[in-house]
């Protein structure tokens, strides 16, 4: 009885000690992947970001229209778009 | 890890893909006319905060104007004839308060016709005070 008890503490103490060694192995790995993982992240959330205030950037202009688009080509955007407001002026209310 | 790379790019890609110009149906239906010059001006600012879609037909010459007439059965021969139109077909009139729907506006003398889309009564009256505006300030 006193044997098995004294083999029962020391299996216990090695899987206590095992388990701390494992941790001390593996801790630090674990640590690290974490890191790696988080800073893939934030890689990909200011990609995000920077993709889309790209491709939402207007430049701050004075245009009073958003595009223009014509079937011939040579004729200027800012002529249709004063045809636009012209014909306005001409109708009569 | 790849799913949530597939949800933070699949934004990113639709917004590119957004960017494209958009025709207006009405354009796209006139645009292969070789008799006409057919124009789109997107987003055309009526005042701070209201855009409207104008597509601009513009004959190229007397013939194609008849044409014009007759498909969008106007049947005046000067000034300035204007209608509102249903918006699958134009040609067709609508009351004023229908939305959405062309205001329409032919111009004889320079063979033209805009039609300016009315999504909505506070556009309409966009419209409206825009035009009172030019012409007061005339």
């Amino acid at each position: 009885m006193e044997h098995k008890m004294t083999f029962d503490s020391i299996w216990e103490q090695e899987e206590q000690q095992g388990l701390q060694q494992r941790l001390r192995q593996d801790y630090p790995a674990w640590l690290r992947r974490r890191h790696q993982r988080r800073t893939a992240l934030a890689t990909v959330a200011v990609l995000v970001v920077a993709g889309f205030s790209i491709f939402n950037f207007q430049p701050s202009t004075s245009k009073d229209y958003d595009y223009v688009a014509c079937n011939r080509s040579g004729i200027a955007e800012s002529h249709w778009v004063k045809v636009a407001s012209n014909i306005l002026t001409i109708e009569t209310l | 890890m790849k799913r949530l790379l597939f949800i933070l790019l699949l934004p990113l890609a639709f917004l590119s893909c957004s960017r494209e110009v958009e025709e207006v149906p009405l354009y796209r239906q006139y645009a292969a006319r070789q008799d006409l010059t057919v124009a789109q001006v997107k987003g055309f600012q009526l005042c701070d905060t209201v855009k409207i879609d104008v597509v601009i037909l513009v004959a190229d010459d007397s013939t194609a104007w008849q044409s014009l007439k007759t498909e969008f059965d106007i049947r005046t021969s000067e000034g300035v004839t204007s209608w509102m139109g249903e918006i699958d077909h134009p040609a067709r009139r609508v009351k004023r308060d229908v939305r959405p729907a062309w205001r329409a506006m032919a111009v004889h003398a320079d063979r033209t016709i805009a039609f300016y889309r009315v999504d909505n009564s506070l556009q309409y009256q966009a419209l409206l005070d825009y035009q009172m505006d030019k012409l007061v300030n005339r």
